[in-house]
């Protein structure tokens, strides 16, 4: 399968501050791949460079090919952009909006537009300057989706939007990639959303990828142990194979990629005793906490 | 593509077009009001005598029409591509970055010259009615400059607006208002006759300004 996305050794800083260092990752032709980072870990960042809104200090993105910084026409007709808060034309309503987009792609089908629009309760006049957020997002879903991409790239999708309209962008999204073939890089600051709709993960944490894998196979591989012991002095930060550590008066809470056994052994090892030892079935954003941290 | 592009800047300018169009041509019809009132309460030769030797410029209400119009036109066209950074929805579409910043600033250019067009043509026409061909010459040739500052204000607010950092913002302000006053020099009418060639040039030289405002865009520099 081609890498649609290819960054290669990503250096960037701001000034003086370093964001991320020899960053690499591949998005596989088809896949849908989440971004997930705290804030300030480098997200935006990158997709600025993958859009080629910003040069990065080193390294490289090939988008089909392409290195970012100098998209052919041809290519960035194949990429859909939505901007975090599903920014678009305000000064425009739906059908002078489509108007405008449909003379620039070649593939222009303005049927899931009209579709989607159907469901807004919008008058044909009304300027998307007087829209709410969650009908501006389907105003800039339905253009994407119009366009017919081959990679959409978007950025905070669900900044803004309430449950039930971020349930339908996210349902309407995974369809469309899903019977076209189509990739999609995207970000989102609620997590619980990207688990319904990304095949892989990519964590980033403020200089370093934490974990890049499908998500299922990050999800059954990266675990949360908790027990309670009375030992509470030895320190357990320092162990490799402990990815995260809480410990609250006597209750621990472990987070690694070994197995349960794995950490049996080591606290029988170090002599340290343990009860209510028990596996804690984790969410994608429990899974998130528990690799990145809570601060 | 081009339909698009002009779609797009007609929607954001049209009304700033008509209402300053029309403020243009109250300007230069307010001209010819006070010229006939001049002309009955004072007399043809009197009102001839003050323009000729006493350096009279009957058109002088016309003076910052042009630069009004141009700077409107700018911020209609270029604030809402800056606000919550639009423009990387215009960069993103699939044409070279260049050319499509090249289109919209020729579309302002061009709405620009429509309407000098229509406010020069009243003044001209006017101004053959009540005056000798001579003294219509030289009012073109004062007027001139104005016109021109009225592009070079477009062009200037363009890099201004574009520019998202408030410090560099300030000097390209302050450059462009040393800039532009050179077209607002004092002078007897028709004074300005040796130097509108260069000036022509000066205002083509600052045409393409807005180019670099968005090349620091997008190589990420703001």
């Amino acid at each position: 399968m081609n890498n649609v996305i290819e960054c290669n050794n990503l250096t960037h800083y701001y000034g003086k501050k370093l964001v991320y260092e020899n960053l690499n990752f591949q998005v596989k032709e088809g896949s849908i791949l989440g971004l997930l980072g705290k804030n300030g870990a480098g997200k935006t960042t990158t997709i600025n460079i993958l859009h080629g809104f910003l040069q990065p200090r080193s390294g490289e993105c090939l988008i089909f090919g392409e290195n970012t910084q100098h998209l052919t026409p041809d290519t960035k007709s194949r990429i859909g952009f939505l901007i975090e808060g599903h920014v678009q034309y305000a000064f425009m309503d739906i059908h002078q909006i489509e108007k405008f987009y449909s003379g620039f792609y070649p593939k222009w089908n303005n049927k899931p537009y009209w579709e989607l629009m159907s469901k807004l309760k919008v008058t044909p006049k009304q300027k998307i300057s007087t829209m709410s957020c969650g009908q501006k997002s389907q105003v800039a879903l339905g253009l994407i989706l119009a366009q017919d991409p081959d990679l959409l790239i978007l950025d905070d999708f669900s900044m803004g939007l309430d449950p039930g309209y971020r349930r339908l962008f996210i349902d309407y999204l995974r369809e469309y990639a899903k019977a076209g073939n189509k990739t999609i890089f995207t970000t989102s600051h609620i997590i619980q959303d990207m688990e319904r709709l990304i095949d892989d993960v990519l964590i980033m944490d403020y200089n370093r990828v934490l974990a890049q894998s499908p998500v299922n196979e990050f999800m059954t591989n990266f675990k949360q142990f908790n027990f309670e012991t009375d030992k509470t002095d030895v320190n357990l930060f320092k162990e490799d194979f402990i990815v995260n550590i809480d410990i609250i008066k006597n209750k621990v809470e472990l987070y690694t990629y070994k197995s349960e056994s794995f950490i049996k052994d080591f606290l029988n090892k170090k002599n340290i005793s343990y009860n209510n030892f028990i596996e804690t079935k984790m969410g994608l954003e429990d899974a998130f906490i528990g690799l990145t941290g809570k601060y | 593509m081009l339909k698009s592009v002009v779609f797009k800047e007609w929607l954001k300018v049209r009304w700033f077009l008509v209402i300053l169009t029309l403020i243009g041509v109250i300007a230069a019809g307010n001209i010819f009001l006070k010229v006939q009132h001049y002309i009955t309460f004072q007399e043809a030769n009197k009102y001839w005598y003050r323009i000729l030797f006493e350096n009279v410029q009957y058109f002088r209400y016309l003076k910052l029409v042009p630069l009004l119009i141009g700077l409107t036109i700018a911020v209609a066209q270029y604030i809402p591509e800056i606000t919550s950074r639009r423009i990387k929805l215009t960069f993103h579409l699939p044409i070279n970055e260049n050319k499509i910043l090249l289109l919209m600033l020729g579309f302002g250019v061009v709405i620009l010259l429509i309407s000098y067009a229509i406010i020069f043509s009243i003044f001209f026409g006017l101004s053959n009615h009540y005056f000798a061909k001579e003294m219509v010459q030289a009012a073109i040739i004062s007027v001139t400059p104005w016109f021109l500052a009225g592009f070079a204000a477009y062009f200037m607010a363009t890099l201004i607006i574009m520019e998202a950092i408030w410090k560099y913002r300030m000097v390209y302000f302050i450059t462009a208002c040393a800039f532009i006053s050179l077209y607002f020099e004092y002078s007897i009418a028709g004074g300005y006759g040796p130097v509108n060639l260069k000036l022509s040039l000066l205002t083509l030289l600052v045409s393409v300004s807005l180019l670099f405002s968005a090349y620091r865009f997008r190589k990420g520099e703001i």
